[in-house]
Formats: structure tokens, sequence, C-alpha cells
């Protein structure tokens, strides 16, 4: 006999939508909520992020709102105990504030740059940097730099968006996918429905990559590649490509710089810069006309190939013929870096010819009739269906800007780029190369007091006057980004922040604010050590520490709260309002732009404030001019009011959409009172789908740079020619060897780098910190991943998250552990040039055999994230990133170099090289071990044995 | 499969009272060595009741929910569990019956079929016993016919063992009760050799390849999803070294078997005839405990093989 | 009816998010609560419908890795059911859903040992069975929309790489694409003649490579002429 089976009390139910904020993906979710608690998180199907489904994160959202390492009131270090110590005392919210606003209030009408202001994997970048642009300090950036800054910085150099969010892989007619060192996390949803779509119709996908878990596992074809070798393996598709003709040459021509002519002047000034006329023009030489002509044009027949010699009698070459010479070169044949790569030559050839088969045999042609920028009109869009996606693996050495700029160099190469089936741009993208936007770097305004910055912090400079430095050279930002040492750091460089500013290099900051960041634990370089230096004292300023005043905002209780002298809590995503905007990291998707919200739907049970919140009332208290009105009362009530009335430019705000006042434009439009409201009647997002003819080639399409020129995606309608080769990173070579009219770097140390890394084509040499490590004593590679479920999940660690993974194993590669006689569940010591851990082994198929790799942020410090003290992350659990050293191993004779990518600073995480060997008998339980976190005041959280987490108010089981 | 405690103690002591009553009937009515008094019957048939409650008592302990387990005998139709404890019950009775039979000197035919049906109730019982485990299938070591003989050889030769040290101390011919003890030993030492034997390649069996439907090539466990233990590894997931397992048979037959045996022969040669028969008794039971904890330890449950293990 | 799962082991990247909506649907559902042990201790864990493991097939460099979740099978022919001693275990006659009666079970664990796949497990706190239920409260409820009367593990599946229908009706797409793909049921040598199909992982397609070999590399650049193309 059948039970009765209990139907949902939906009586007692109510359904919200929201955004998910698990990680940076950005989902739509629909939360049924019953009472205050939440009974069920889901996707929201009309979402154009995740179409309706969710990821294990999503969904355990719930876990995340009822986590018990949740903060619950403000914090201040207890006068007389020292920093780390984490003994706290509670104070209020207005205390609080006047602390701050008396401290901020003092460095602002000083010497503003003594504030720095860093926030980790926030999506709230264009208010963040708003906020220091308006307090005057250059010292502001998100995590960018320690994450993907090399995907974002080749991507814009080279095309025009990128991979990440700037772009996506057209999974409804890709018949071809590459994924090139995605770990089995990124773009969480959307690369999960895309593989699937595509292998439903029979496309092929190949993964570049040493770990095949994850992605990886339903890929048809595994290439296990050594780590940092994915830009040689890009280049060898490259020549293959060459050899047998395999490229488009229409393409070439109309859309990217293939055709620009470059000056051959070695040794001169302006040699390797392009050929220009009067007006600043780059010129091609036109077969047709047989003369010079501007690159720009539309009506032009260039030469792909050719060395000429221009009217003032220096010799050019084409692009596309110095690309030809270099890459046809034997040094790029698949069989002589088969070794180098760790891959059999025969696929690298394989591989490449089978893009080409695909590119252009399988070409997809839709009937869409669309007008290009120079005025002629299309009968169809023409697709070349081979598609690819590229992350962390290629971004993470300090080789990946170059690495991914060839990645970008096959997709122009075969014209696979913004149309169908290919990898497509996601608005506000694609952008001029590189965007217009440069970091302040006056120096007059920057040292003003009460001045903001005429500027944002950051940018993208095109030559040596844009970097933020003062006359001597020296760098201008704490983290020294746009510095000679690291000239196009876009993303700014926050793993070197707490170092810099504890050395006081280039000089001493008052205060550092780090928003949602653990800097003091798996977010940054050299665990142990970077502890030790938040509690460095400054022997001249006795009972001062280096880094003198150190605010962190957090919702839990992280790592690296126990450092704060001022914790400010910060709500959960399911109790605040919040923007996802089109002026910051897009959720857009190739066929719509996309923005979002966030609003609550629980109530906070404790004495805690939204950031965003107390941002919008401190800006208001320092009276930032763009938050005060001329009688300098304050411009807006709160967060709400801000986003509904601030203007970037007229018409232009944080939310595109339901704009103008009676709400109805789109992108565009006078403030709209009612506009959150609108949001959250339309499900919390508002989605512009482009029309078909707007869809596609939107670097050259007219109509739809039109409208992108209109809603300020970019400054005016012009083509947007794609760059294979990279002039400003010639203009920095150029200071480099001294050939530069403007400023060029004293210091031998960043000469070189210049010289030898801002290689105006995509060049690959070995990671850096590799230049200066044994790989006999070191032999193998050592690298990191998140899991699927606990990707960007900052708090980690939830009560059913934890449960499939409490414990991280360092994994290998199977014969070569039983070639050392280990075994599975081993204990072993892993030692770099920058310390030692111990840690437990796995061994797997899946792993290439000079490469190591282990689960990243699993292992936590006893006591913190509500967890007990003998959580088998804090006993067993390990981090890989006590083995890595945030500055390069010296060398004699040079000042310490960041480890980093020399060209955009993209923190080197994977450059690491290990030795290991079998631990002692009895050695067990991971090391380092730290001191327990202290239980803060106001955790009064319940921490059963058993859990029995139940939503319903009507009758229980 | 774990062994748990509770289902040790319950099948042994329950198959030794089944046993004992049993071949108490048989020493009753064929009044072996003379026969038992009343009152040495009445004892007797008391203290195999005692183990049969004691035994049934103790396996509600592994129960997580007790206070359904009435529910239990309602699927009499599919469920052995549910059929043993069905004939448990209605052993009950018809044991009281006959020893009420006894103590009232009944007449002939009522303590006499009483006395049958009891023995049979309490056969049937072990049997049950035996085919709860001998009708999983998705445990090869168990799913043979040897483990309902297995339960009752030794249920028989536990309870033999208790009546020889009841003929002693009653002070009866000990020659039929050794006769019996040794003949029963015999049996059941020779089927758990057979079973022995047997499991060590229990014919075809299942493997991590056709258990994950993945044929291709060889297939190992990365990851089962959880760090720590589930109840499906504290239930299944007991393994014990074969090197373990063989010393503990050799346990099993030395206790269960030659220490008894020996005794027999003593009892037999009139030598301290009663500490060997308590000896005897002793050695039996803890043998057949051992017996049953490796029963248990050397069951492997298919799940296993999702893992990681290679063969079940 | 006979209603089940498909679970295509080609496209499963192992992500466990059907593990959690399991988890988080059936916590306040019509089973729920779920237990939780020591959730912020040394070694949690707990109860879960539906579990997913990792498994590398063949050797490397020729190795895969298959994600492969696992729940109930709601077998036709299911010992869970005929083993349980209380009727607590039942397979319902109208859709095959096999379900366990919360009143009745007395927590003997026999159920368990019959079932081959590891789905059902045993919460510590209400002393009960429990498992997968197919989201019997769900895919019945008449106030949810249509297209979510679905079980929460399907309707949350990033990969599609879950289906739910009636293998019944030969034309549902469960039916179908078990034809199409070769699904297999799990352990077939045990009779139970389960419900839930796996599709195997694909053959990778075959692409052909024209190639076009030319002479010297260095100075094969002569070679390349120009065309005329008009921007």
């Amino acid at each position: 006999m059948n039970a009765k089976i209990k139907l949902e009390n939906h009586d007692a139910q109510e359904i919200k939508y929201t955004t998910c904020y698990m990680c940076a993906c950005r989902c739509g979710i629909k939360v049924t909520m019953e009472g205050n608690k939440v009974r069920f998180i889901q996707g929201n199907r009309n979402h154009p992020t995740n179409q309706g489904v969710l990821c294990a994160k999503g969904s355990a959202g719930i876990m995340k709102q009822y986590s018990t390492a949740k903060l619950t009131q403000p914090l201040m270090r207890k006068p007389g105990t020292e920093r780390g110590e984490g003994i706290y005392e509670p104070i209020s919210w207005d205390q609080a504030l006047d602390v701050l606003t008396d401290r901020l209030e003092e460095i602002r009408a000083t010497d503003p740059s003594k504030l720095a202001y860093f926030t980790g994997r926030d999506q709230m970048q264009a208010l963040t940097g708003l906020w220091a642009q308006q307090f005057g300090t250059p010292n502001w950036a998100a995590h960018g730099g320690f994450c993907s800054v090399n995907m974002a910085a080749a991507g814009l150099y080279s095309i025009g968006f990128s991979f990440w969010e700037f772009g996506a892989p057209d999974w409804d007619y890709a018949k071809y996918f590459i994924m090139w060192g995605v770990a089995e996390d990124h773009s969480s949803n959307p690369i999960k429905i895309g593989l699937e779509k595509l292998k439903r119709k029979g496309g092929k996908f190949v993964t570049v990559n040493p770990v095949r878990t994850g992605y990886s596992a339903i890929a048809d074809e595994w290439l296990p590649v050594k780590p940092g070798m994915d830009g040689l393996l890009a280049m060898s598709m490259v020549h293959v490509l060459l050899k047998h003709e395999k490229f488009d040459y229409e393409f070439l021509v109309r859309y990217t710089n293939a055709s620009w002519l470059v000056v051959q002047s070695p040794g001169q000034k302006g040699d390797g810069l392009f050929l220009r006329d009067e007006n600043d023009h780059p010129l091609i030489w036109d077969i047709e006309k047989e003369a010079f002509k501007n690159g720009i044009d539309g009506d032009i027949a260039p030469a792909l190939f050719g060395e000429f010699v221009a009217p003032d009698g220096r010799r050019v070459k084409t692009v596309m013929s110095l690309m030809v010479e270099r890459y046809l070169d034997p040094r790029y044949a698949p069989e002589n870096v088969a070794l180098e790569c760790g891959l059999p030559a025969e696929s690298i050839e394989r591989i490449a010819l089978e893009m080409a088969h695909v590119a252009f045999k399988e070409t997809v042609e839709l009937p869409i009739e669309w007008t290009d920028v120079w005025g002629r009109k299309h009968d169809k869009v023409v697709g070349r269906p081979v598609a690819m996606y590229a992350m962390r693996g290629i971004a993470a050495h300090s080789n990946g800007f170059h690495s991914c700029r060839a990645i970008h160099m096959i997709q122009m190469l075969l014209g696979a780029l913004d149309a169908p089936g290919n990898f497509r741009a996601r608005a506000p993208y694609p952008k001029p190369i590189p965007p217009h936007q440069l970091p302040e770097n006056n120096i007059d305004i920057i040292n003003a007091p009460n001045t903001p910055l005429s500027r944002p912090p950051l940018g993208f400079p095109t030559r040596p006057e844009d970097l933020v430095i003062d006359e001597f050279g020296n760098p201008l930002r704490i983290d020294k980004a746009f510095s000679w040492e690291i000239p196009l750091s876009s993303h700014g460089m926050m793993h070197m922040v707490i170092t810099n500013a504890v050395n006081h290099d280039p000089y001493a900051i008052d205060t550092l604010i780090l928003f949602m960041a653990n800097m003091a634990w798996n977010s940054t370089m050299n665990t142990a050590n970077v502890q030790d230096m938040l509690r460095a004292k400054d022997p001249d300023e006795p009972g001062l520490y280096k880094i003198p005043f150190l605010v962190v905002i957090d919702a839990f209780h992280s790592e690296m709260t126990n450092f704060a002298d001022l914790i400010l809590p910060d709500t959960t995503y399911l109790e605040r309002y919040d923007t996802i905007s089109l002026l910051d990291r897009p959720i857009s998707e190739p066929d719509a732009a996309a923005d979002a919200i966030r609003h609550p739907l629980v109530t906070p049970d404790r004495d805690v404030r939204p950031w965003q919140e107390v941002m919008v009332e401190l800006a208001s208290r320092l009276k930032f001019p763009a938050f005060t009105k001329p009688d300098g009362t304050r411009k807006f009530s709160g967060y709400k009011d801000f986003i509904v009335n601030f203007e970037r430019s007229p018409g232009i705000g944080f939310l595109a959409g339901w704009r103008g006042k009676d709400g109805t434009k789109s992108l565009k439009g006078e403030p709209n009172p009612n506009q959150w409201e609108k949001y959250i009647e339309n499900e919390s997002f508002f989605a512009h789908h482009w029309p078909d003819n707007q869809k596609y080639m939107r670097y050259a399409n007219k109509d739809y740079l039109e409208v992108a020129a209109d809603v300020g995606f970019v400054g005016k309608v012009e083509p947007i020619i794609m760059q294979f080769y990279s002039e400003p990173l010639q203009k920095f070579r150029l200071a480099g060897q001294g050939l530069y009219d403007g400023p060029q770097p004293n210091n031998q140390v960043d000469r070189e780098r210049l010289v030898k890394y801002f290689d105006p084509l995509p060049m690959w040499y070995e990671p850096l910190e590799q230049q200066r490590v044994d790989a006999d004593e070191y032999p193998f590679f050592a690298l990191t991943q998140r899991p699927m479920f606990m990707y960007h999940s900052w708090d980690s660690q939830n009560v059913w998250l934890r449960q499939i993974m409490a414990q991280n194993y360092m994994y290998m590669n199977a014969r070569k552990a039983a070639e050392m006689g280990i075994k599975d569940f081993d204990w072993i010591w892993v030692e770099s040039h920058n310390g030692k851990i111990r840690c437990q082994v796995k061994t797997m198929e899946g792993t290439q055999e000079n490469t190591i790799w282990t689960w990243n942020a699993i292992g936590k410090q006893k006591g913190a994230w509500g967890l007990k003290e003998n959580a088998s992350e804090a006993t067993k659990g390990f981090l890989l990133n006590h083995l890595i050293s945030e500055l390069l191993p010296e060398k004699a004779g040079e000042r310490r170099v960041t480890n980093s990518d020399p060209v955009t600073g993209q923190a080197a995480w994977f450059d690491l090289r290990v030795k290991l060997w079998k631990a002692a008998p009895g050695e067990t339980g991971s090391w380092p071990q730290f001191d327990a976190l202290k239980k803060l005041p106001g955790d009064e959280y319940d921490r059963p044995d058993v859990l029995r987490y139940d939503a319903r108010t009507h009758e229980k089981n | 499969m774990h062994p748990a405690f509770s289902v040790i103690f319950f099948t042994v002591a329950s198959g030794a009272g089944f046993g004992l009553i049993s071949l108490l009937f048989i020493a009753d009515f064929f009044k072996l060595g003379g026969g038992f008094n009343q009152d040495q019957l009445v004892a007797g048939g008391l203290m195999a009741m005692a183990l049969v409650v004691f035994g049934l008592l103790s396996s509600t302990f592994h129960l997580a929910n007790p206070k359904n387990a009435w529910r239990a005998f309602s699927r009499f139709r599919t469920s052995w569990l549910s059929r043993e404890g069905v004939f448990a019950v209605v052993f009950m009775p018809l044991a009281l019956i006959y020893l009420v039979s006894i103590i009232f000197d009944a007449p002939q035919w009522l303590r006499v079929s009483s006395g049958f049906l009891t023995a049979v109730m309490a056969w049937i019982t072990v049997f049950s016993t035996g085919m709860i485990y001998a009708c999983l299938k998705t445990i090869r070591q168990w799913n043979t016919p040897l483990v309902p003989a297995n339960y009752l050889a030794l249920g028989y030769a536990s309870g033999s063992l208790l009546l020889l040290l009841g003929a002693v101390v009653a002070g009866l011919d000990t020659t039929p009760y050794i006769a019996m003890s040794a003949l029963i030993m015999a049996i059941a030492a020779v089927l758990k050799a057979i079973y022995y034997f047997w499991i060590r390649s229990p014919g075809l069996s299942p493997t991590i390849n056709t258990a994950t439907g993945l044929t291709r090539a060889k297939v190992k466990l990365l990851d089962t999803g959880h760090t720590h233990g589930t109840f499906l590894t504290q239930e299944f997931g007991f393994q014990i070294a074969r090197q373990q397992a063989s010393l503990l048979k050799i346990v099993v037959f030395v206790l269960g078997f030659i220490v008894p045996g020996l005794m027999l022969v003593w009892v037999f040669n009139q030598e301290s005839v009663q500490t060997a028969a308590i000896v005897a008794v002793l050695a039996g039971i803890v043998g057949a405990a051992v017996e049953r904890w490796l029963f248990f330890a050397e069951a492997r449950h298919v799940v296993n093989l999702y893992h990681g293990a290679q063969r079940c | 009816m006979r209603l089940g799962l498909v679970i295509d082991l080609d496209v499963c990247v192992g992500c466990h998010a059907c593990a959690i909506a399991c988890k988080e649907w059936n916590a306040s559902g019509t089973i729920g609560p779920l237990s939780d042990y020591q959730p912020y201790g040394a070694e949690p864990s707990g109860v879960w419908f539906n579990r997913i493991r990792h498994y590398e097939m063949d050797e490397y460099p020729n190795n895969k890795t298959i994600n492969f979740p696992m729940s109930c099978m709601h077998c036709e022919d299911a010992d869970c059911v005929t083993v349980c001693p209380t009727g607590a275990s039942y397979k319902r006659a109208e859709d095959g859903i096999v379900l366990i009666d919360q009143d009745k079970c007395m927590g003997c664990n026999y159920c368990s040992w019959a079932c081959p796949y590891g789905a059902r497990e045993l919460d510590r706190s209400s002393g009960t069975m429990k498992k997968c239920t197919l989201c019997v409260d769900r895919i019945y409820d008449q106030n949810l929309p249509v297209e979510e009367r679905q079980p929460s593990c399907v309707l949350t599946c990033p990969a599609h790489a879950r289906m739910f229908g009636d293998f019944d009706d030969p034309d549902s797409a469960v039916s179908r694409t078990v034809r199409e793909r070769g699904g297999y049921p799990l352990m077939p040598e045990l009779n139970y003649n389960p419900t839930n199909q796996y599709l195997p992982p694909r053959r990778k397609p075959v692409i052909p490579v024209d190639t076009q070999p030319k002479g010297g590399l260095k100075e094969s650049i002569k070679q390349f002429a120009n065309k005329l193309v008009r921007r």
C-alpha cells in the first residue's frame, strides 16, 4: 500500500528571483522561501547565463546562508593585543564608521596614495573603482592580477574581446572546440551547457590540459601538455597552418592588421613601428593602385605579403610576412616542439589540420544580411565553426600573455572570431584595441589632497608615456602596476600589495582595505611568510605595524579577518541589493547584452551591512564630489538611490534596463526611479537581444557599432582591426632598447625585460621562475585547480560541499609514482625553492607525467570558516601556496622582481617547480600547521554533531 | 560487510538455543543415555529458550528504529527476515507447550507432537536465518545453499555440545551424546570447509568493469565523491586482509571443531568429564562466534565495486 | 508507467550539481530532513540519495576520466522491496517508483544489503532508511509549472546529462535515447531489471585532414602569392 506523499505547502511559500553569487558565473536563480528560510534554490529558466540549470554551489547556497562562519557585528582588534592573535572587541557600526572616516579623511587630506584599497572576487569593480578614483588614490585594483589578467590583456590587445567574461564560444554552431588550460571550474554553467550541446551535435572537443578531470573528462581528445608549454604548442599549430596554407586570406585582409606595414630599421628609432601617414594612419601596400594606402580604409586591396620601400627610404614588411618568417621557422615545427610540449608531433599537426578542415570545409553560412563598417552590404554571415576557450592554465604562467596571444593568432588565421560557430564577443565588447582607457598617471593629481583622480586607476597603456611612474621612473602605485617592471598590468597586482607595503617599496602606506580577499591564506602566494609580514612591526616607528591599519570586509570568518584591525561584516548575497553591471564584469551572452541585480530575500539576523551601502556612506561622509551635492549635502541616500541616479555619462548608469523616466528605454536613458522594482518584476535581470544583423562580426558591423557608440560601449563608429602585431609592445621594447622618443627605463633589469619579453608578435619563452630553478633538482611542475563544486565559492567548505571534499590530496601520475615507490595515501614532502609542505598522495592516470597537482583552498587554518579545530581541512588539508613565492628567486646583482608575467603582472602561480619524497614513517598530517583562529565575539552559533536542515514550517518527518 | 556484534550474538546464541532444544527433544524421545529427568529437561529447555530470546532481543539492538520492529512480521510472503521472525514467534508457544507438557506430565502424544513441532520449527527458523543471507544476490559469498546449511550445522553443533554438558551434569551415559556431537560437528566442519574452499573463488563474480558497464579497458576508481565515510562505506566497506582471514579460519577450526572434538575424547575417556564438557561448550561457542564474525567480514557486497574494488 | 532516469556518461562532467540539488530538495521534502553528521567537525558525512563517483578507464596517456552519478535505479524486480520485513519498502504499481514508508521502517538495513547500487542510506537520527524518491513530491505537484515537474537532479544538471521519463512508453524521449545511444543498465546479471539506464561515452568523431605540403619552410614565403582581395 502506498504511503501518503506529502507535497509542498505552497501557501507558506513565496517565489523570488535573484542572482547567484556562489561564484563569478552569476546565474539567475529562482528561490523558494518558506518564511525567512530558504526552501529551494534552482536555476532560472529564463536567465541568459544558466537557462534554468544550476551547479552544485548554487544549490548549496542554502548552506552558505546558514553558515556558522558568518560574521555578526563590526569588530575592532582589542587594544593591547597583537595583530594576528585574533582577539577582538565588538564595536557599533557608528563607532566603526567614525574611526574609519577619521582615518580616511586624514589620508585624503594629506597623501591619498597612503590608502590602498584592493578587492577580491567581487563583482562590483565599477563601484569600488569609482570610489577609489573619487578618493584620489591610484592604489586600487581587484583580484584580476592574480587571476586572469593575461587572458584579458592578451585578448584586449589582440582581438578587442577576450576569454572569460568578454567572449564565449558559439555553442549553437560550433563543430570543433579546443579548450586550453581551463581548470574544471571556469564559467561554470555556460560551459557545461555548451559542451553538451557541442557533443550532442557531433562536434569534436579537444582539451589541452596536464590534468584530465572535469570538463576534460568528457573531451574526445586529451592533449596532456606540460605546464607552461601551451604557447609553444599554439605556435607550432600556427606553423602547421602556415605550412599548409590554411588561413583565411579574406579575413586577414579585411579584419586584421596582417597587411599593415612594419618599419624594418633595426637599431634605429621607429624600428618595428607601423609605417604611418601624416594623419598617423597605418599604411598598407595597395596592389591595385600600387600605392601606400590607409590601412583602416575600406576601399583598399592590400598586399598581405611583401617587402616594400617606404617613400622615406625605410624598408617595410607586412605583418604577415613577419609572421611567416617567424612561425615557419623549424623551431616551431611539431617535431621540434614535441619533446618540450610532451605531446606527439603527429597530434600537434593533426589537430591543427583538423581545425583547418572544420574551419574551411565545414563552414557555417547564415542568411543574415548585414552591413560592414565601411558601408558594404553582405547577404550572409560566414562562420568558421572552430571555437576556443582558454583560462587559468594559460594565464597563470609568466609567459601566459604571449601564449594567449598565440591562441588568438590561431583564431585570427582561421578567421574564427565573432561569427557563427566560433568565439564570439559579449557586450560591451569588442572594444578598440586596446580599449581607450588609460590609468591615471598625472602625479600632481595623484598627490593632490582631497582631489579625485581624473581617470580611473586602471587602464590599458599603449606607450611608455602612459606608465604610472614618477619623473625618475619609480612606480606611483603600491603594487608597482604600470611601472617599468610590469608595464601593461591592466588589472593591478594584488598579489604584490602586502609584500610591497611591508617593504615600504616603493613607499609606505597607512591603511589597507581588503574586501572579500583571503590574502592571508589561499589567495596569496607564500602564505606563511605573508602572515608574518602582516604581523611585522616597523622598527622606525615602534608600536606601529609596517601596514599600520588593516581593514577587512568580509561576510565570513576567513583566515584574513584574523589579521584585521577593523572587521566590517558584510551581508550574504541573499540579504542585499547588488548590481551586476555592464560597466563592470558583464554577464552578457553573445546574442544579448545583459545585466542583473540582487535584492534581499532573507532578513539578516545579525548586525551586518552590505559593503555597497557602507561605501556609499563613506563616500558621502568623505564628501566625494560624485556623491555630494553642490551644497555639500549627500547626493544619494544609499546604495539603491546611487544605482538609480548615478550617471557615468548622460543616460548611462549602472543598470541598462528600464531606463528613462517611464522605464521604456534600454541601454541608455534618464534615470528611472522605479528601476529596481522593474528589475525585481522581471526576475532580476535585463537582456537586450541583438537583432540578427548585429550579432556577428561586430568588430566591423556598422549597425552594431552604431548602437555600441550610442550607448557608450565604444567611443565612435570605427572598425576594430585585430592586432596580430602589437605596436604598443614594440614601443615598450624600443624604450628598453633605448630607441624610444619618450620615457625610457634607467634600470638594467627593466631594460632587459622589455627587450626580451615585449615582442610585438606572440613568442614563447621558458617561464621566468623556471629559468632560475634547476629542473634536475626540482623535476615536477606543480599546479592547483578548484573543484567544480567549490570554484569561486569563497566561503567554500559549507556543510554540504565539504562532505564531497574535506581534504585535498596531491595527485600524481600513477606510473611515475610507482617508479618512485609511492602509493595512494602515502604522506610525502614537497619542496620548492621557497619552502616545503607535507601532504598526502593519490595517484591517477589522468595527470601528465611531470606534473603534480592538488585542489586549491581545501586546506583551512584551524578554527577558520566556522569549522571545528579538528576539521580534516585543517589537519590533513593543505595549501600549495606555501611553495609559491611572490618574488622570483634572487639573482646576483638584481633587485627582487615579481613572480609575474613581465608584460601584464599576472601572478605566475603555475610556474612552480618542485621535488618530492616519501615522508618518514610516523610523519603524518599536513604541514605546516598554524595556530587556531579564536572564536569571535558574537559567534554564538550552535555547531551540533548532527544537522538536520529543514525549511518547512509544516509537518515534518 | 561490517560485522555487527548484536547480529553475531543473535545468530550464535539463537542458533545454539534452537539446536539445543531440537536435540533435547530427540534425547527425550529416545531417552538417550538413560534419558533426562523432568527437571533436567525443563532446565535444558528453558536454557535453550533463553538463548533464543536473548538472541532475538539482541537482534533488535541493531535496529535503528526498534519501535517499528513489530511490523517485521508483515512480509512473510517475500522476506526471509520476516519469515524468521514469524517462525521464531511460532516456535515460542510450541516450545512452551512442550515444556509445560513435560512439567505437568501431559499425555505422551501431546508431549511428543509438541516436542516434534518445536524441533521442526527450530530447524525452520535457523534455516530462515541462513536464508536471510543466502538470498542476497548482492553478496556472492552468501548467495549459496551452503549458508543455511552452515547455519543449521553450526547451530546444532553448539546445541549438541550444550546437550552433552547437560548429560554430563545429569550423570547420564554420555556415549550417545558424544556420538551425536561428533557426528554433527563432523558435518559442520565438512560444510564449513567446503564453504571456505568455495568462497576463495565463488564462480563468476561481478567486476568493476561489469558494475560500471565500462568494459573496454581497465577501470580504476579516482574518487568516491565524499572524503570521509558514508553509510555505505561503514556498512559495506569492511575489509579483512586475506592473511588475517586465513588465520581466523584456523581459529574457527581449532576452537569450533578440534578442541570440542578433543574434549569429546576426554569425556569419552572419563577424564575430568565436567571440565572437558565445559571447555567443549565454550570453545564451540567462541569458535562459532569467530566463524560468524568471519562470515560477515569476508562477505564482499557488490557496492564495493563502485568504491574501487576490482572484483567482489 | 515506469519512471526512471537516463544518465549520459558521455557528457557528465562530474560537477555534483545533481547531488546537491537532490540534497537541497529532499532536505525539506517529503522524506526530509536528511541528517548531516559532524557537519563542522573532523569527518563530515551525511545522508545523500545521489552520489557521483569518478573513474579512470585505461592507462596514461590513453586514459579517460568517467564521472558516474548513481542513485536509486527503481528496479522492476527490486529485491530491496521483497526483502523488507516490515513492508516499509514498496514499489508503486502506477509508476514503478520505489519508496520507503518512513512510518513503517524499523531501520534494519536489510534492504540496503539487497541493493547492489548503494542507493539506500540510513538516517541515523530518524532511524529510518531513506532513498531517492524520484522527487515524487515534485513530479506530481500540480502547483509547480509543468516543465518543473521533474526530479530536481534532472532540473539542475548543467550538462543535461540526466533525463527523466517513462520507459514503458517506447516513444518517450528516454526510451528513444536509450535505443539510439545503446543505453545499458548496471549489473544486469543480478536480474533486478533496473529502470535507470546509462549512456556510454561516444566514440570520438573522425575529422579528415587535408594537407598541402610545400617545399622548404623558410623559403616557402616566396611561394605565397598575394591575392587580390579588396577589403
